[in-house]
């Protein structure tokens, strides 16, 4: 699910925003911040070196292979790719040069076929009106390549042998084991790491700076917390909260309360009652938590976080998860929610009191 | 004469009696021009709606309550004719695509469109876009879900949606993460007791506060039931008294009853007897989910510790299968079976133990 | 032009046109585009509906080709095989209206003798029967001997249009025919037993149509529908109660033909075909009736036409009837095994097959007796004790031999695996004793029910659900003790869960200005309504919530209401449950063909009217 994260920001700004000037003389559009704060080279992608060196030997004129980039999502290979290129091409160059397709667009086997057959069969010269020398080849990005049907991804893989001439292919997913072999054989493939909160932190600090935004201490680290290594969901966060709290200070409760995460608080008093308290205050703590209408698969996510780091014994941790697991499940079939999560809540519960 | 529920909505995001905080940041956010898809969730009962129409009100001003109701005839491409009804003001339509049953992604993806599509009149309007709004979002089928998102992004210039969801773990994650989410829990039991109080003021009458209070615990912070419960209370007696009954829907009595006779015996000729019961519920419109849930909540507190957790583990498990399944009668039934089994052998091993 | 009055006009001067063909003879099909044109429509086996005419073909000259089913029509009262009170019942209303307008519903299983009761009896009465038929588009061009008879008219005007002149002129016909002959000879009565396709997408078109009938009309109109397993024509649907109120339409229903008065329509037959063919023919015995008749599932015509073809079979021994069936089983062996047929302990696969090759409805089973077999739980005696014996923790499982085969039972029954799961599901907690057992036979149910829930594979998964359901309430019954009779019900389910929707819709058409969301609305909304004293609802909605909002406390809801499965006098409940939404994940034809596959349910009148048979009586030897 978290795959489609990407699609929200990354997709249709890019068009009409285009590489400069032109669209400047539209009416100021409020520009997502995951766009405005994307890495305009190659060198500003934070924390991924392996995929930096390579692109970057590529910019000093080596050739680049076919790229497969996968790892969680807002872990920047979108913005990546998307930074190499503009770096290879220049602004004028860039819109004939690259051919970016994502989910949202439509990507079935008819389109894999016309679409980029044809843009791969342009052929292109080596160099940059400017003079500059340029790789002779065009780079096609297939964002989300992971949601591509198999016969479609099938279809791909012999127009990326016969074009291998002069074009370069670019996927980017988020799980690898949804790519099909003889794709994944053709690429040379990076590993996006999900980034380290104090990179995530400096990021965040400077877009603060560059915003004017009053910030709490607490609130960025909640935000790096909150969003779990991906980057554009902590900067769409960062953007919801400073729309909602003007000229106010933005408190790391704002940001919780934006990622509907269920204050950690909440979460400690749920487990304290399985452990020590009754069958009724359980109940009780299970309504309210229902009621104040946080959604059980977020307090099953933070629940579970808790179980496998408490002190529970293995057995009963592996007890637990099973039934989480089934929750889960039930959850995703439309079952009622209060009524799970007490089940749930019972299990941990009489885990609790036998151990 | 309108109920109190409509009579005292509030109408402005200023005015809203409680989340406040809340209500301040989406005037900013109106504010600050640049207005995202919303996702508003939380319990039924809490508000959504009236904050919605409070929002929609600061975007656009008076105009907003000036509601028609409208019918659409959609042609589906199966050449089905689904027919559906919207809510509309001159700048937003609001339509629950649910009632249109597995044909809600077509209804979704055509109404989006004409309302994108339709140019505004008036210059005078502030806005650029409309706004649609979509209620049960979380009823809807994954397709349509699907196909939100598309729509979504397609005609984000001129259109605005507000989905309106009970929770959001049946929302999928892309939609989820294209939207605000803005969270409207229930008002606490005190809210509610200020509410009820302030309405009552308003209607010129004076309410015992021990009165609020039963009638908000009996709510279950649910805030359209507690002024529905409190205007039939003053149908049933005024002036209020502090010990009033304060009166339930006889569905909930009735329930109560089908749960005493479980507990009381438990043998086939009984649960024929609760079967009766459950399909004259049924028949008056309870949905097989509300009446589990209810019976659930009414058979725990006739039992005690580790029979609740039990009956916990089993009320998961049925009501689940009540949501796969086609036909609820057999789900509901099975629950009480097993209750009435599990509760038998319960009394029966309590009375082996007194023996010994 | 219409061809209407000359088709009367015929149909007076020679009666013969009024007896129905047999199905095997092609000439008389084609003979008259008009009023045979019926024998194209999709069921032949309908067609044979008429079977039982007023008009003996005297004609020997038919001989082995004319079917018995018309050589033996009844010509009398004496001779129907119905029960003598239906007989009376329409007798009464013949007299009642044979002058004046009126219409008749006659409702039953096909070949319950319907079409063969209206027509003895007005001839009896002296009442020219006219009947109507589909016309077919086709047949004008095909029927070549009657190019005269072909008209434009007829091809472009629909059905519906057709009809209605049909009965309009019919009755104008009648009148002149008075004016013209006097007396009573002119006296009609119309017979309606196919309806235009039209009506049953748009009954009110027909409910127009009858509103004028009765205003104009003198003779009397008689319906025929049967109710069939593929059920075409659904009484409820085209005869509405309010339409039978507001036109005073009256309704009887006719029953499978009783065993008793079949054997003795059979045993006459018998008789006299061997006497005719003088030896010819091998004249079945006794118990060959008999299974004939138990066979047959009250259907006379079925049964006269097996009867003929087990004779057939035997006159001609090695002709080529027989060669399509390698060895013809010895009839005494035959019959032996039918006897047997209600202990299916001892019944081989093998006999089935033959016992349906030669009757072909003897394969069903009532509703009334599958449910008897599996409720009852008949198990093997103490001294068959299964060889591998179960392990020690699982020895409460061990049950004794099943004297039936579920799947088998399921099968026969003719009633599709959801139905049939109802249908177990309302009964089967009389058969219980212990809620213990209880509890596992509901989870079995449970389990039927998701295991078919799921749209996608319900086709092939909803053998296994019923599978899992009757073996799980058999297993289940550990404790079976003698429960001696009990009266079966129809699955209330379908009621209620009609109700509910249609509650829960109308709730939302009376209520939508509230702008609630449904459940908000059924939940909290109308119940409270019905406790406030708000004076802006108009009628219907106040109507709506003292019904639906309120529910009577102190009323104790019990089987009073259900109906019986034996109950004769109310039609089953036929309505196809619909689809669940989000189920059928939008494909609108393969939801219609779901719907359409599944087979309405089956006619569960068993045969006790003249007979009283107990529910345990299947096991009776």
């Amino acid at each position: 699910m978290q795959a489609f994260l990407k699609g929200a920001g990354v997709g249709k700004p890019l068009k009409d925003k285009g590489p400069a000037g032109p669209s400047a003389d539209k009416k100021p559009k409020t520009v997502p911040w995951v766009e405005k704060y994307r890495p305009k080279c190659v060198d500003e992608v934070a924390f991924q070196e392996e995929v930096v060196a390579v692109l970057k030997k590529s910019l000093e004129g080596a050739d680049l292979p076919n790229l497969l980039f996968y790892g969680p999502p807002g872990t920047g290979k979108t913005s990546t790719i998307l930074a190499a290129a503009r770096e290879l091409y220049g602004p004028e160059l860039y819109r004939q040069r690259v051919l970016e397709l994502n989910a949202s667009d439509e990507r079935g086997i008819q389109v894999v076929r016309e679409k980029v057959k044809t843009f791969a069969q342009l052929t292109v010269a080596g160099t940059r009106p400017d003079g500059k020398l340029c790789p002779p080849f065009k780079i096609i990005i297939l964002d989300e390549a992971d949601s591509m049907t198999a016969p479609a991804q099938a279809a791909l893989r012999r127009t990326m042998e016969k074009e291998s001439r002069t074009t370069r292919f670019c996927l980017i997913c988020n799980y690898i084991s949804r790519i099909i072999e003889p794709l994944t054989s053709r690429c040379s493939k990076f590993r996006f790491k999900p980034l380290a909160n104090r990179i995530q932190e400096e990021r965040l600090l400077e877009i603060c700076e560059k915003e004017n935004l009053k910030y709490t201490r607490e609130s960025i680290e909640a935000l790096v917390q909150v969003s779990e290594g991906d980057l554009r969901k902590a900067i769409t966060f960062l953007q919801c909260a400073a729309r909602l709290n003007m000229d106010k200070e933005i408190t790391d409760r704002a940001i919780v309360e934006i990622a509907g995460v269920v204050p950690s608080k909440m979460i400690e008093g749920l487990l304290q009652t399985c452990f020590k308290g009754t069958f009724e205050r359980l109940e009780v703590t299970v309504r309210n938590l229902v009621n104040d209408g946080y959604a059980a698969t977020q307090i099953l996510s933070q629940l579970h976080e808790s179980i496998i780091e408490s002190d529970l014994k293995d057995k009963d941790k592996s007890i637990i998860t099973e039934k989480m697991a089934v929750v889960s499940k039930c959850l995703s079939d439309g079952a009622d929610e209060y009524l799970q999560m007490l089940s749930l809540c019972s299990v941990i519960m009489q885990r609790a009191a036998q151990s | 004469m309108s109920l109190w529920v409509d009579k005292y909505r509030p109408t402005s995001l200023g005015k809203l009696d409680y989340h406040k905080e809340q209500a301040t940041q989406l005037k900013n956010l109106v504010q600050c021009g640049d207005f995202p898809h919303l996702l508003v969730y939380g319990p039924s009962g809490a508000g959504k709606k009236t904050r919605i129409m409070c929002l929609l009100r600061e975007l656009y001003g008076a105009g907003v309550e000036k509601l028609r109701i409208e019918h659409h005839t959609i042609v589906a491409p199966s050449k089905k004719k689904i027919e559906i009804n919207t809510i509309a003001s001159n700048y937003h339509l609001e339509v629950n695509p649910s009632d249109a049953g597995n044909q809600d992604r077509v209804v979704i993806q055509e109404l989006i469109k004409t309302v994108a599509q339709s140019q505004q009149i008036q210059s005078s309007t502030q806005r650029e876009f409309k706004v649609v709004i979509l209620t049960e979002v979380d009823r809807l089928t994954k397709d349509a879900q699907h196909a939100l998102r598309r729509t979504m992004e397609k005609y984000m210039s001129t259109c605005r949606l507000i989905l309106c969801s009970t929770s959001t773990s049946k929302v999928i994650g892309p939609i989820r993460s294209r939207c605000l989410a803005v969270r409207v829990p229930l008002p606490s039991t005190e809210e509610v007791c200020s509410v009820l109080t302030s309405v009552c003021k308003k209607e010129g009458l004076n309410l015992p506060p021990e009165l609020a209070k039963q009638i908000s615990e009996k709510s279950g912070r649910n805030l359209r039931k507690a002024l529905l419960m409190c205007e039939a209370c003053r149908v049933q007696q005024y002036p209020f008294s502090a010990d009033q009954e304060v009166p339930e829907t006889d569905w909930e009595v009735y329930l109560r009853e089908t749960a005493n006779a479980i507990v009381s015996q438990q043998n086939p000729q009984r649960l024929l007897e609760v079967r009766a019961r459950l399909y004259e519920l049924l028949t008056h419109c309870i949905p097989p989910e509300i009446i589990m849930k209810g019976l659930v909540k009414e058979l725990l507190s006739n039992c005690d510790g580790q029979l609740k957790a039990e009956v916990a583990h089993m009320a998961a498990y049925y009501e689940h299968r009540l949501q796969l399944g086609s036909k609820a009668i057999y789900h509901l039934e099975a629950f009480t079976a097993k209750f009435m089994a599990i509760y038998k052998k319960f009394m029966e091993d309590g009375l082996d133990a007194m023996m010994f | 032009m219409d061809p209407l009055p000359e088709g009367s006009r015929t149909a007076a001067s020679s009666v013969k046109r009024w007896v129905d063909p047999s199905f095997s003879e092609l000439s008389a099909q084609s003979s008259d585009p008009f009023l045979w044109s019926k024998t194209d429509t999709k069921n032949p086996k309908k067609r044979k509906g008429g079977a039982f005419s007023c008009q003996r073909l005297e004609s020997d000259q038919g001989g082995q080709d004319e079917s018995w089913v018309d050589r033996y029509s009844p010509q009398s009262q004496a001779e129907l095989a119905v029960h003598k009170k239906k007989v009376e019942d329409v007798q009464t209303w013949m007299n009642a209206h044979r002058s004046k307008g009126g219409i008749l519903v006659l409702t039953g299983p096909s070949g319950s003798g319907k079409t063969a009761t209206v027509r003895v009896l007005s001839q009896e009465l002296g009442l020219k029967v006219q009947e109507w038929t589909n016309p077919s588009n086709v047949e004008p061009y095909s029927s070549w001997q009657n190019a005269d008879w072909r008209i434009d008219g007829l091809t472009y005007s629909s059905q519906v249009t057709q009809f209605r002149e049909f009965l309009l002129r019919a009755y104008k016909y009648g009148c002149l025919s008075m004016a013209g002959d006097g007396g009573a000879a002119g006296k009609k009565l119309i017979l309606v037993e196919d309806f235009p396709n039209q009506f049953s997408r748009q009954p009110s078109s027909l409910h127009d149509l009858l509103r004028r009938f009765v205003r104009i009309a003198r003779c009397p109109l008689v319906f025929v529908v049967s109710e069939s397993v593929s059920g075409d024509g659904s009484v409820r649907s085209l005869f509405p109660r309010e339409i039978q109120e507001e036109l005073h339409i009256n309704c009887i229903s006719f029953n499978p033909v009783a065993p008793t008065s079949m054997m003795k329509v059979l045993g006459s037959i018998s008789a006299q075909e061997a006497v005719k063919s003088g030896g010819r023919t091998s004249v079945p015995g006794q118990a060959e009736l008999e299974a004939l008749c138990s066979g047959s599932a009250g259907d006379i015509r079925s049964a006269i036409n097996s009867l003929q073809f087990l004779c057939l079979l035997g006159s001609s021994g090695n002709s080529g009837v027989s060669r399509t069936k390698k060895d013809r089983p010895a009839s005494g062996r035959r019959g032996a095994s039918r006897s047997n047929q209600k202990t299916k302990k001892t019944k081989t696969v093998k006999d089935q097959e033959e016992e349906r090759a030669i009757g072909g409805k003897d394969a069903a089973l009532f509703l009334f007796r599958a449910l008897g077999k599996i409720l009852h739980c008949k198990r093997g005696g103490h001294t068959e004790v299964p060889s591998p014996a179960l392990p020690p923790h699982l020895l409460h499982h061990c049950r004794e031999d099943l004297l039936v085969e579920p799947e088998v039972v399921v099968e026969r029954s003719h009633v599709s695996a959801e139905m049939f799961n109802l249908y177990l599901h309302q009964n089967y907690l009389d058969f219980f004793s212990e809620v213990e057992d209880v509890e596992r036979a509901s989870e079995y149910l449970s389990d039927a029910d998701l295991l078919a829930a799921d749209w996608t594979n319900r086709i092939i998964l909803r053998d296994y659900s019923s599978s899992v359901a009757v073996r799980g309430i058999l297993h289940s019954n550990s404790h079976q003790v003698s429960v001696g009779f009990r009266p079966l019900h129809k699955p209330a389910w379908l009621q209620v869960s009609t109700k509910h929707r249609e509650n829960c819709l109308a709730a939302r058409h009376l209520f939508r200005d509230f702008c609630l969301p449904a459940a908000c609305l059924q939940v909290e909304l109308l119940p409270y309504l019905a406790k406030l004293t708000n004076p802006m609802r108009n009628h219907t909605q106040i109507t709506f919530i003292q019904e639906v909002g309120q529910m009577s406390l102190r009323k104790h809801p019990s089987r009073v209401k259900l109906e019986t499965l034996t109950d004769k006098e109310t039609a089953p409940e036929e309505e196809e449950e619909k689809e669940d939404r989000g189920l059928v994940e939008g494909q609108d034809q393969s939801e219609e063909a779901l719907t359409a596959s599944q087979p309405k349910p089956t006619l569960s009148r068993a045969l006790l009217e003249d007979e009283e048979v107990s529910i345990e009586e299947y096991s009776s030897d």
